[in-house]
């Protein structure tokens, strides 16, 4: 379960990347506003301007028109106070009536700092005395204690920083109690999610946020599972259905296979109607074979076939077989040529030694179906590397380069799922190609050295005596 | 008939088909099998077994009124004698349990009759070896119960290998058996590399039952595969 902390993460970067850019836009957006409020000292400028600009003549002081007019324009007043005697000796016309006329040492200090009759005053320094500037009373707000602890200055980087600091917590905080409720729903779905390819039955709970989304997983995976158990109906009847019918099939076949075998055999018949007896034993132990075939074939197609892998000695398993074929073999039409180096005693495999012997001993029967004139078949083990190969080759009417390649490549009808027309070849073949399959091993269909056909079933062959 | 002894043994049949039935009573008795009963109810097969007293027991599996696994418990309870399952059903479960239940053989059908009679001799043969163990061979008597061969009227005692060599192959007299089965029948499980000391033992048992041990007529090897014992009128 990686993505939700992946989801977590990439969400703090999204909040921290916001967080930053907004910080940088607001200092920015600060400095260019306050630099564009800079000209905020202008009335302690106009006042200095005043003062300089006041000149004393014999009829006492006088402004220059020009700065009288700038005065008039931003409504403010001015007066002067003379050092010696602390009395206001020139003054702008229309000096509100509430102004006094005479000042004393903490008026001028008061004056200086805040206000006069809440008109904010600005003063400037002329020669004999002080220029007095009075704005209206709405122009402008003093700050009244321009001081500052000096701790608080010299910490400011660690406060500014502190305060960093909590509000990036802060924020986290508040975004983590908004989203935790979001992220409990979403992790049961993601866990959902993941679950359905596994073939999980997934059962999320229908509620919080998401609770649609969770109610069409858990219906996607009850469909899901539905239809694996249909599937799985499907293919467990299909392979009864054929286990049943071979299984029918059996009793009714050993009559016909036992009767026509003792007629084979019954000196008192001519030896036509001996030879009819023959055909009918030898076509219903093809049917037997095919019953047996169809049965284990569609068992291993399905997955339905037990396999009991143990470590066995091939060389000894391929003798056993060769050996009860030679012993059934009682005409001797299909002698078996034992071809296995006589220093190779043992080559160990871990298998299922009943589908090994099944295996080993379809192929010898396809030697024996489809040479009916006789053949001789050649079995032999060999061990190369880590490789253990049985062969079972034989001197018959063998198979066209095109069969070859067709038995070789083509899937066989049982595990086709297209009409096919093509001619059908019998189960031994793909029952050997599903048992090598079940076990991680192949099977190799060739043209024979002595010219007929060649099967070599490869399995991986474990350490041990070789 | 050097088995006739084994042809006298009574044989019980037990199939719920009729014809089945009479199939493999006319493929016994015709291979010299005189003493046939059949059944074809578990029922039937218990009843008939108390005055019988069958010495081998042929069972199909799905009896009407019960299961052959079930039917051969209850016989064996009233005497040891082999059985041999004779069924439809091939599954590899229904082997284990006849053969975890202490059958002795289990054929699937169809089968051919000549498979059914090897395989009704080789048990009657391994069940009651110790009634007449004298096996004829061209040049010679084996005795397996003295555990000697009797060569020109002079016993030649056996060694316990030898003994259980010879066991195996008058077991399976006329067919192949392997090198490994031999290997197994004489020194047990897991039977890896004994192939040599096999072939210093067939030497010596040639030497005791053969005329001409350099030209064995009785004991014959398969190149590779295993070794054959020859038995008279086999």
């Amino acid at each position: 379960m990686k993505s939700v902390p992946r989801l977590v993460r990439r969400f703090v970067g999204i909040l921290l990347l916001s967080f930053l850019l907004l910080a940088a836009l607001n200092i920015t957006l600060l400095v260019i506003y306050t630099t564009s409020q800079m000209p905020n000292a202008y009335p302690w400028k106009t006042a200095k301007e005043v003062a300089d600009d006041l000149s004393q003549n014999e009829d006492g002081y006088q402004l220059s028109e020009k700065m009288a007019r700038e005065l008039e324009a931003s409504n403010a007043w001015a007066i002067f106070i003379e050092n010696d005697t602390m009395q206001v000796v020139w003054q702008t016309d229309g000096l509100p009536e509430t102004i006094p006329t005479s000042y004393s040492i903490s008026d001028v200090a008061s004056l200086t700092r805040g206000y006069i009759d809440d008109y904010p005053t600005f003063t400037g320094e002329a020669k004999n005395g002080l220029v007095v500037l009075g704005y209206p009373k709405d122009s402008f707000w003093k700050h009244m204690w321009p001081s500052w602890d000096y701790q608080l200055i010299a910490n400011l980087p660690k406060t500014a920083l502190s305060v960093l600091i909590i509000n990036v917590t802060l924020i986290f905080l508040i975004y983590m109690i908004a989203n935790s409720k979001l992220l409990k729903s979403v992790k049961p779905i993601v866990d959902g999610i993941q679950a359905l390819p596994a073939e999980q039955s997934v059962h999320i709970p229908e509620k919080g946020i998401l609770c649609e989304l969770a109610a069409s997983l858990n219906k996607t995976s009850e469909i899901l599972q539905f239809q694996n158990r249909q599937l799985c109906k499907k293919e467990n009847a299909r392979a009864n259905w054929i286990a049943g019918v071979s299984h029918d099939i059996r009793t009714p076949l050993s009559m016909v296979m036992g009767y026509a075998s003792q007629l084979m055999e019954d000196t008192r018949l001519n030896d036509a109607q001996r030879k009819k007896a023959a055909v009918i034993v030898k076509q219903s132990e093809r049917m037997r074979n095919l019953i047996n075939d169809l049965n284990l074939a569609s068992k291993l197609e399905y997955n339905m076939q037990p396999i009991h892998p143990q470590t066995i000695n091939m060389v000894s398993i391929v003798r056993q077989v060769a050996v009860d074929f030679i012993n059934l073999d009682i005409e001797g039409s299909h002698p078996i040529e034992w071809e296995t180096s006589e220093t190779l005693t043992s080559c160990l495999v871990h298998a299922d030694k009943d589908l090994i012997k099944r295996a080993v001993g379809n192929l010898i029967q396809n030697c024996i179906t489809h040479n009916e004139q006789g053949c001789t078949i050649h079995v032999g083990v060999t061990k190369k590397g880590d490789n253990c190969t049985v062969s079972v080759v034989d001197d018959g009417v063998g198979a066209t380069d095109e069969q070859i390649e067709r038995l070789n490549k083509s899937p066989h009808y049982m595990a086709c799922d297209e009409n096919t027309s093509e001619q059908r070849h019998g189960l031994g073949l793909l029952i050997v190609r599903q048992i090598a399959a079940a076990h991680g091993g192949t099977v190799t269909i060739g043209h024979g050295m002595h010219g007929g056909f060649s099967v070599k079933f490869t399995l991986h062959a474990r350490d041990g005596a070789g | 008939m050097d088995f006739d002894y084994l042809k006298q043994k009574r044989v019980l049949l037990v199939d719920d088909e009729q014809e089945l039935l009479d199939m493999v009573q006319s493929i016994l008795a015709e291979d010299g099998f005189l003493n046939i009963a059949t059944a074809k109810t578990m029922d039937e097969a218990l009843t008939i077994s108390k005055t019988y007293r069958p010495e081998l027991a042929i069972l199909d599996i799905m009896l009407p009124d019960g299961d052959g696994f079930e039917l051969m418990e209850q016989l064996k309870r009233t005497a040891d004698y082999p059985v041999l399952f004779l069924t439809a059903r091939g599954e590899d479960d229904d082997k284990f349990r006849g053969f975890g239940l202490g059958a002795d053989d289990y054929m699937v059908k169809p089968f051919l009759p000549k498979e059914l009679l090897f395989r009704v001799n080789a048990i009657l043969r391994r069940s009651y070896k110790g009634e007449n163990p004298i096996a004829k061979l061209a040049g010679s008597e084996i005795d397996f119960d003295r555990a000697q061969v009797i060569k020109s009227g002079e016993p030649i005692p056996l060694t316990a290998k030898e003994h259980d060599i010879l066991a195996a192959l008058y077991r399976n007299a006329g067919r192949i058996v392997t090198i490994d089965a031999l290997c197994e029948a004489a020194w047990g499980d897991n039977p890896f590399g004994y192939e040599n000391s096999l072939m210093a033992h067939i030497r010596r048992i040639r030497e005791k039952i053969e005329a001409n041990p350099s030209r064995p007529v009785s004991l014959i090897t398969v190149k590779g595969l295993g070794y054959k014992l020859l038995v008279k009128g086999r």
